[in-house]
């Protein structure tokens, strides 16, 4: 059974959660804490450290890559560019983010070298 | 005496016309007061059922200005597409069509809710910006298998349609009733319950079932990754559940009888959420752009499902969103 703890997001302040399993709290008991990586609702990555208790003890933004290898092609219509640049600029947050992506890709609308 | 009897017929007029619009007006309240109790947060935030009456207007708008456009490449009485047929139909039924005589619907003076905004420029680059190619070519040509799996994406993941199912779940306690079924789930709605699960904060016990096998294959590997059950056909189904989940299914299937009428064999209770005719028109258009079958009506979906032996239990609203639990 895993704990939800709640944290806020260092980029944003957006309320957030993640679920804590027993195993990152063993090895919390082990090392003195534990790191975990998850997101804010806003898609911004955010590196946790948590004790034992399962609380969250700090959170660090994380610095992603941006895809500067990709681009958006003329194909794609305009209700989707602004999805798709958030996307390649900051970095896919979700798994629907994830999909769209793919299936830019296969409809021509995103080119990456 | 002229002016006067004149004054005497406009003010009565006017007191006809604003009487009408106030009956009207109370009707639409009335008709969907549940959305109020069950999604409250999401109703405040595009604006109230108010925002709702306006969705429906520019949606009459839009289906105006495409059949107006497509009327320029084709002759109404023969419509040469399948696309261009259903666009008539439509458009007939939403009484922007009288025959073949089209009624001019004014752009409504209020925009639309901020949060609409991607559905509604979606509307335009898919079908406005196509009308002509839509009413004269096949539609896979048009629209290629890749670019619509892209828009469905698009469609499907957008911030309002997503919140808006979050918030239904959310507002009925979908994830409390039990093992729920998600049917027809494609890839968006099975994140959406989840969200839902956490906002309730209780655990997400459900199974997703996807007859389309190209949909399917991202659903499984979405399954795989959230752990949830993921079935390919009704077939393929070897439980029972407590809760099947119906969210604008209806309007991709071939058979929406056949559906609800399996769902009758698979679970105790059914949530229908359906977009339906009597509020939305040019939305329909868009999703058959996409792949999707026809469009449905409240009434219909609610007789298919007493056919089938579910009892309506609670009726939340009717249009343009028709949601409603049966037992």
């Amino acid at each position: 059974m895993s704990l939800a703890a709640r944290f806020r997001c260092p980029a944003c302040g957006a309320d957030a959660s993640v679920a804590v399993a027993p195993e990152l709290l063993r090895q919390a008991a082990e090392r003195g804490a534990a790191r975990v990586a998850a997101r804010c609702p806003r898609g911004h990555a955010v590196l946790l450290t948590i004790d034992q208790y399962g609380y969250i003890r700090s959170t660090l933004p994380v610095q992603e890559a941006a895809r500067p290898d990709c681009e958006i092609t003329d194909k794609a219509p305009l209700a989707a560019r602004q999805r798709l640049q958030a996307i390649l600029e900051k970095g896919i947050a979700t798994d629907a983010d994830a999909l769209l992506l793919e299936k830019a890709k296969a409809a021509g609308w995103v080119i990456c070298l | 005496m002229a002016s006067g009897g004149y004054i005497c017929f406009m003010r009565r007029f006017l007191i006809g016309w604003y009487a009408e619009q106030c009956v009207e007006q109370v009707k639409y309240v009335l008709d969907n007061w549940g959305l109020r109790k069950i999604v409250p947060h999401f109703l405040k935030s595009v604006g109230g059922l108010s925002a709702l009456r306006l969705f429906t207007k520019w949606e009459d708008y839009y289906l105006y200005v495409l059949v107006d456009s497509m009327l320029q490449c084709m002759e109404c009485e023969k419509p040469p597409t399948s696309f261009a047929r259903a666009a008539l139909d439509l458009a007939r039924r939403r009484r922007v069509l009288d025959g073949c005589r089209l009624k001019a619907v004014q752009r409504p003076k209020k925009p639309y809710p901020q949060i609409l905004e991607s559905y509604f420029n979606l509307v335009e680059d898919v079908l406005i910006s196509r009308a002509c190619d839509l009413a004269a070519k096949p539609l896979e040509d048009v629209i290629p298998d890749e670019e619509a799996a892209a828009l469905y994406q698009l469609f499907v993941s957008s911030e309002w349609y997503s919140a808006g199912r979050v918030a239904v779940h959310v507002g009925v306690g979908t994830p409390m009733r039990g093992r729920v079924l998600l049917i027809g789930a494609g890839t968006q709605e099975p994140l959406d319950f989840i969200k839902a699960c956490q906002i309730l904060n209780t655990r997400c016990d459900f199974a997703a079932l996807e007859v389309d096998e190209s949909i399917y294959s991202d659903l499984e590997r979405l399954a795989a990754k959230h752990g949830f059950t993921a079935y390919l056909g009704w077939e393929s189904v070897k439980e029972t559940f407590d809760i099947a989940v119906a969210t604008n299914v209806l309007n991709w299937t071939t058979d929406p009888s056949d559906a609800i009428a399996k769902a009758r064999r698979l679970a105790r209770e059914l949530l229908v959420t359906q977009g339906v005719i009597e509020g939305m028109g040019t939305v329909f258009l868009l999703t058959i752009a996409l792949r999707a079958q026809r469009p449905v009506s409240w009434r219909e979906v609610e007789g298919l499902a007493k056919q089938a032996g579910w009892r309506l239990e609670k009726r939340y609203a009717k249009y343009p969103v028709y949601i409603a639990l049966f037992k």
